[in-house]
């Protein structure tokens, strides 16, 4: 796997710095421009959008395009126009060759130390052999190992990787658009890709617009600009300059964006490539990306191990020559001394515990597309959230009544009940009658299976709420319309702002009701009296204080307001009577006022419990939205990313009622950033805005601001996880330590340039990522301490052998076999420990001092735990040859005369003579039991890893996998020692049943003193031991 | 590029002097001249602590084995054979017999390895019956005496040259002590040449014949002065024969509980050397 890999998606800046590959490498100086003119590319795509074009009258538009305005282009100069400038389509981001990527697993990060000493071993084989015909071919073999293991883990960790990009690439869809143009003339349909600039282009409800346009003319034309700008609610689009930002004027259209209703023509400004969704596309793939966190981490690791085996190596280097070996023999110590301390087997670990937590992630909807983004949400300290769709559900609903002079609340969660209400009163039952009926909203057909929540509708997004929001707390809308059928009607638009419709009722003296609903204060002007509790008042100061206070209230709270009223046409228009709605011949003033609706796109029932978990986990929660500032905090304080209590300057300055200049800014914890504000702001401001304050929301913010804020907060060495859904959240998606797109209604871009995707959409699945990358952060901790305590035990008997010339107590057979055999599976049972503490409740680590591999870990597994292990396994070994008749102090000096094939009668303690056979089956013996002594001494480390504050005994021993992996490694230890032929294949002998229980006490003595270690760091917090031991 | 590079550079480098010596904190190597202390004294008292432990282990250890026999014997269930002189680099011994310098090392050897058969070294052993075991009960435990004249030609009595100035070199094989070792049967050392047209080997004692009577050996402690049974071999090269170049080999034939056949051990019960010739 690429451990120390770049995450993500190869970037062109560290590929290659030109676009194109060379077969010949030019001259670095040219290479050099290449490479800042890219840079120079990279800022520009920073800055914001500048074009005029909505500035422009239509004669100048069609002067700069060279086209008529009726006519459009001549088929040939579109032709023409294609070729200039390509097709109508986003550059998809380089695509990285299969075999690069395999390249990476095999040599990122990890594995590098593995080939080194791979490398190494060969080295040291081939000096062996070329001074000495009966060179041992053990290093050859570990070299070959080596490079096996690195082989095996790579193609893993590379098909697990395939694996998740597959999900992905089920992602893309693949349908080719149409777009309808005017070419000579002549309505045609042609593909999306070969649009060009100044092309007529109509388009209508429905449609994908296929560049970026800017409008010739519109009907009642709306476009859904949320992908690009983040704002939920439908845009009206018209041919007139309303803004100097082209965001925001109505007379263009962006690329990829969906027009929702009406019908509009345009002209085409820019395609593909150079449209504003193009920029954003490919500042996302031009960002370059630092490296996770824990590849960071595997590369501090990296160093240290390599430290340690350096110094060991060059002082027993030291030692070999002053003991008088020749600098051949002690070249070869040197090498075998580094070498052995690689520990072979922890890539594999590391990559299957990754992996494990990976796919418990995967089924916890959080799938994550990089192994090594498994850890990263672990150590993240900021989330930057996008709003729309990410926190809130990205559907408008009824959120707030106002009638009989109070405020109801709506239940806006998910799975809408439509609990029960103020049902008994009748200024509720007109309320309703008027939501329903003047109302143009319709669901669609056959969906009657369907939660009401969840049906699709016909029409306008408030419309729509009011709708499904009568069918769930009030009746039928159809049947209710069927009763009372429209007999007139006047649509609502945005001079009038309102809407009116007549209804007949049946049966009733006054068979026309007028129903009107429109903007609060519109609606207002018409009405004389006020309905309450079902009595008709006069409309009063008293009452249109209430009025004005309640829609203050409601409009504070981000939503929008909908007014409602009503009047019971007199008995003279009878059932027949024809309605002019043009020239009006009925009455319009003096209706009377029902009440207020307001409407929210509501946060998701999930995010509040979400965002105070990751508060409480020390993590900054920051909002950054394209949406309005006021929506933006209502939605901010409703999921508590500004917490309840707490204030922006502006609201101390409204409470206090002083210039908000006034207020003393060092108190304030809060603030609400608005985009053209941070247009404004230096890098410094920026930083002094992220770091004085812990509750942020950005609003009105750009793609290249949402970026600019990232960098930001990574600036200040946070960790930061960017969660977003649309094309707007890319650029900071790629750009961020993780980026989290949304599965379900996230686009496809966001999920290319995200590291992880939530399969549900829910933000809630955030707070199980982070708990499960900070689980598997300390599980790996406890993993890499368990697997390198024995590397100890298999390095000593080598240096003992170095400087004492005693027969080798441990040969590499044996260390391969617990390092590849007996270790891994506890090793990684490890991965499934449960947590020691509530990790939720402590503060995200700091990448700086919380390293993964620390001087302390190094000291308990290699200068104590370590040594005990050493010192079981040296104790059997003397007890075997004792009890074979070499008693420990004849050993010393004994090398030489024991390595001697042609000395076969070698004379032990007790004046026996030995063949070299007989003796070496003897040492191989010893090499059986020593391994199997380090495995019983792993018995205790295993359970002493398992936890690094408790004890065993509060921890338990719950851990199934744990107590597998002790069995296994036990029944393998006894398989490799007494299966028939071991003896011919790996050299390994039978042990007596008694030289088992030699390394016990050891054992034992290990798990008291770490028991007793970890009671002292409880004890005694913040004391010596803890600041020395604790890992 | 270069810039930030240098610069990184310095930094690391002021950041290492920093770490060797911090003089703000006195902080040397990371840590106080009291932190160095603490720490020092920790792993002094805890590898103090493990020595004293791993003695004590140890010690018990000692204390269940016999100074006389060791606990286990399984893993030399049957002795290998060992020649002398001493091989150096290989199996393999080249004189010239016209030439003493080529075989002085050889003849040293033989001497030293039979400078404790002599018969003042062996005044003291006994006199045992032949033919049959020596068991001994002890307390006090005999050493039979093994004459070198058995040895004939090449015991050195006769011949302080052991036959290599006359082209006809003696080698000694010995059969490696195990405690308690009863061979049954006849047993005898076997010696062969490989090409009986370039040379012939004569064994002595006649037929190779090891006496029983060297059996069973008590260990290093209790059976003091004890000799083990050698055969010598004797290679005569065929006076016919131009090449001079012979490979023996010798094994223990006659008791079936003395194996001489073992895939991986190549001594156990036979040896196989060269001897060669030159002119």
């Amino acid at each position: 796997m690429g451990l120390g890999g770049k995450k993500g998606t190869v970037t062109p800046h560290a590929q290659s710095p030109s676009p194109r590959p060379r077969r010949r490498p030019k001259p670095s100086k040219q290479t050099r421009v290449k490479r800042k003119k890219k840079k120079r590319d990279m800022e520009e795509l920073k800055k914001e959008v500048v074009m005029d074009d909505h500035k422009l009258t239509l004669e100048e538009l069609s002067a700069k395009y060279s086209v008529d305005l009726k006519m459009g282009h001549s088929p040939e100069k579109a032709k023409e126009i294609l070729l200039r400038d390509g097709p109508n389509s986003l550059t998809p981001p380089p695509s990285t060759p299969e075999w690069v990527k395999f390249c990476k697993q095999l040599f990122g990060g990890f594995s590098l130390l593995l080939w080194t000493g791979a490398i190494l071993c060969c080295v040291a084989y081939a000096i062996e052999s070329y001074f000495s015909k009966e060179a041992s071919k053990d290093n050859l073999y570990l070299g070959i190992v080596l490079s096996v293991v690195v082989f095996v883990t790579g193609c893993f960790s590379y098909f697990q990787e395939a694996k998740s990009s597959k999900v992905m690439e089920s992602f893309k869809s693949m349908v080719p658009e149409q777009a309808l143009v005017i070419r000579g003339g002549e309505k045609m349909q042609v593909n999306v890709q070969e649009v060009v600039v100044g092309d007529l282009v109509e388009i209508k409800g429905g449609d994908r617009i296929p560049a970026d346009l800017r409008l010739i003319s519109a009907q009642g034309c709306k476009v859904d600009n949320s992908s690009l700008t983040g704002e939920s609610e439908p845009q009206s689009r018209s041919s007139d300059f309303t803004h100097e930002n082209p965001l925001e004027t109505r007379n263009i259209c962006f690329f990829s964006t969906n027009c929702v209703e009406g019908s509009a023509l345009g002209i085409v400004i820019a395609t593909g490539d150079s449209t504003v969704m193009g920029r954003i596309a490919s500042l996302t793939s031009g960002l370059s990306v630092g490296k996770t966190p824990i590849a960071a981490e595997i590369e501090h690791f990296i160093h240290i191990i390599t430290m340690v085996a350096v110094f060991l190596g060059i002082t027993f280097f030291g030692l070999s020559l002053f003991l008088g070996y020749g600098w051949l023999q002690a070249v070869i110590f040197l090498i075998g001394i580094i070498v052995a301390n690689v520990p072979e087997g922890l890539l594999a670990t590391v990559t299957v515990c990754l992996t494990l937590t990976a796919k418990r992630m995967a089924r916890k909807n959080c799938l994550v597309k990089n192994l090594e983004a498994v850890e990263t949400l672990g150590s993240t300290s900021t989330i930057c959230s996008d709003k729309t769709g990410t926190l809130t559900q990205n559907r408008m609903t009824v959120a707030h009544l106002w009638f009989d002079r109070k405020v109801y609340e709506a239940d806006t969660s998910e799975g809408q009940t439509g609990k029960p209400f103020a049902k008994g009163s009748d200024t509720w039952f007109l309320l309703a009658q008027i939501a329903g009926l003047c109302n143009r909203a319709d669901f669609k057909a056959h969906q009657e299976a369907l939660p009401i929540a969840k049906r699709e509708t016909t029409g306008d997004a408030s419309e729509s709420a009011l709708l499904k929001f009568i069918e769930q707390t009030y009746s039928s809308v159809k049947q209710m319309r069927e009763k009372s059928p429209k007999v007139a009607e006047i649509p609502f638009n945005s001079t009038n702002k309102y809407q009116l419709s007549i209804h007949y009722f049946e049966n009733r003296p006054q068979a026309h009701v007028l129903m009107m609903k429109g903007a609060p204060e519109r609606i207002l002007e018409f009405c004389s009296t006020v309905l309450v509790d079902g009595q008709e008042l006069p409309m009063d100061e008293e009452m249109k204080e209430a009025f004005q206070n309640a829609y203050l209230e409601l409009g504070g709270l981000g939503e929008r307001v909908l007014g409602f009223c009503f009047s019971n046409l007199p008995s003279s228009f009878s059932k027949g009577f024809q309605f002019n709605t043009d020239e009006i011949n009925f009455p319009m003033d003096n209706l009377c006022f029902v009440g207020l609706i307001s409407m929210i796109d509501p946060p998701r029932a999930a995010v509040p419990d979400a965002v105070s978990k990751c508060r409480s986990a020390g993590i900054k929660v920051i909002m950054v939205t394209g949406d309005h500032p006021i929506t933006a905090k209502a939605i901010a304080k409703g999921v508590g990313i500004i917490s309840e209590n707490n204030e922006t300057v502006e609201d101390i300055a409204a409470r206090l009622k002083i210039p908000a200049s006034e207020v003393d800014t060092r108190t304030v914890t809060a603030i609400v950033v608005h985009g053209s504000e941070l247009k404004e702001m230096s890098s410094q401001q920026l930083d002094q805005v992220l770091q004085n304050h812990t509750e942020i929301v950005f609003a009105r913010t750009s793609p290249q601001q949402k970026l600019i804020i990232v960098e930001g907060c990574q600036r200040l060495g946070a960790i930061v996880a960017v969660t977003g859904d649309g094309v707007n959240d890319s650029p900071a998606l790629k750009k961020a330590d993780i980026g989290i797109a949304m599965g379900i209604t996230g686009s496809d871009v966001s999920k290319q340039a995200a590291d992880m995707i939530l399969l549900d959409d829910n933000f809630a699945s955030i707070v199980t990522g982070v708990e499960e990358g900070r689980l598997i952060f300390d599980n790996l901790k406890k993993s890499i301490a368990y697997t390198l305590t024995s590397n100890i035990p298999e390095i000593t008997p080598f240096l003992l052998f170095i400087i004492f010339s005693i027969p080798l107590p441990l040969g590499t057979i044996t260390i391969l076999c617990i390092d590849l055999g007996t270790d891994m599976v506890p090793a990684i049972s490890l991965a499934y420990e449960s947590a020691e503490s509530d990790i939720m409740k402590r503060l995200p680590r700091n990448p700086k001092m919380d390293n993964l591999v620390n001087h302390r870990l190094i000291s308990m597994a290699y200068g104590q735990i370590g040594m005990i292990q050493a010192l079981a396994g040296f104790f059997t070994y003397f007890v075997i040859l004792a009890e074979n008749g070499f008693r420990p102090l004849d050993l010393p000096g004994i090398r030489l005369d024991w390595d001697n094939r042609l000395l076969n009668d070698l004379e032990d303690s007790y004046g026996q003579q030995w063949t070299y056979e007989q003796r070496k089956v003897v040492e191989f013996t010893c090499h059986t039991a020593f391994f199997v002594s380090i495995v019983v001494v792993q018995w205790a480390d295993l359970i002493i890893c398992k936890t690094r504050r408790n004890s065993v005994f509060q921890q338990g021993m719950k851990n199934k996998v744990l107590i597998f992996g002790i069995l296994e490694e036990t029944l393998l230890a006894a398989f490799l020692s007494y299966t028939p032929g071991m003896d011919k294949a790996l050299r390994m002998y039978p042990l007596k049943i008694a030289w088992w229980f030699c390394a016990v006490p050891y054992s034992v003595l290990i798990f008291i003193y770490d028991e007793v270690r970890k009671m002292i760091i409880r004890n005694r917090p913040n004391g010596w031991v803890e600041k020395e031991t604790y890992y | 590029m270069t810039k930030t590079e240098k610069k990184s550079f310095h930094q690391s480098l002021a950041e290492w002097k920093l770490f060797l010596y911090n003089p703000s904190s006195g902080e040397f190597l990371g840590r106080t001249a009291q932190s160095w202390g603490l720490i020092l004294l920790f792993y002094l008292v805890f590898y103090g602590f493990l020595a004293a432990l791993f003695s004590l282990t140890m010690w018990a250890m000692l204390q269940t084995l016999n100074d006389e026999v060791p606990k286990y014997r399984d893993q030399i269930p049957s002795p290998g054979l060992m020649v002398y002189p001493k091989p150096v680099t290989a199996l393999e011994y080249t004189f010239s017999a016209s030439d003493p310098a080529t075989y002085q090392r050889y003849t040293n050897d033989l001497h030293n390895f039979l400078k404790s058969y002599s018969e003042g070294e062996q005044k003291n052993l006994t006199d045992c019956p032949d033919g049959s075991l020596t068991e001994q009960k002890g307390p006090v435990y005999v050493a039979c005496r093994f004459p070198l004249f058995l040895l004939q030609n090449c015991s050195g009595l006769y011949d302080p040259e052991f036959g290599y100035s006359k082209g006809q070199p003696c080698v000694l094989v010995k059969m490696n002590r195990i405690i308690g070792l009863k061979p049954e049967g006849e047993p005898r050392i076997d010696c062969t040449s490989k090409d009986e047209k370039t040379a012939t080997v004569e064994t002595y004692p006649n037929h190779g014949i090891i006496d029983l009577k060297y059996f069973p050996y008590y260990g290093k402690k209790l059976h003091v002065g004890y000799r083990q049974p050698l055969v010598a071999a004797q290679v005569t090269f065929a006076s016919n024969s131009t090449k001079r170049e012979v490979t023996v080999e010798c094994k223990i034939d006659g008791s079936p509980n003395l194996k001489n056949q073992d895939d991986r051990d190549k001594f156990l019960g036979r040896v196989v050397f060269k001897i060669t010739a030159r002119a």
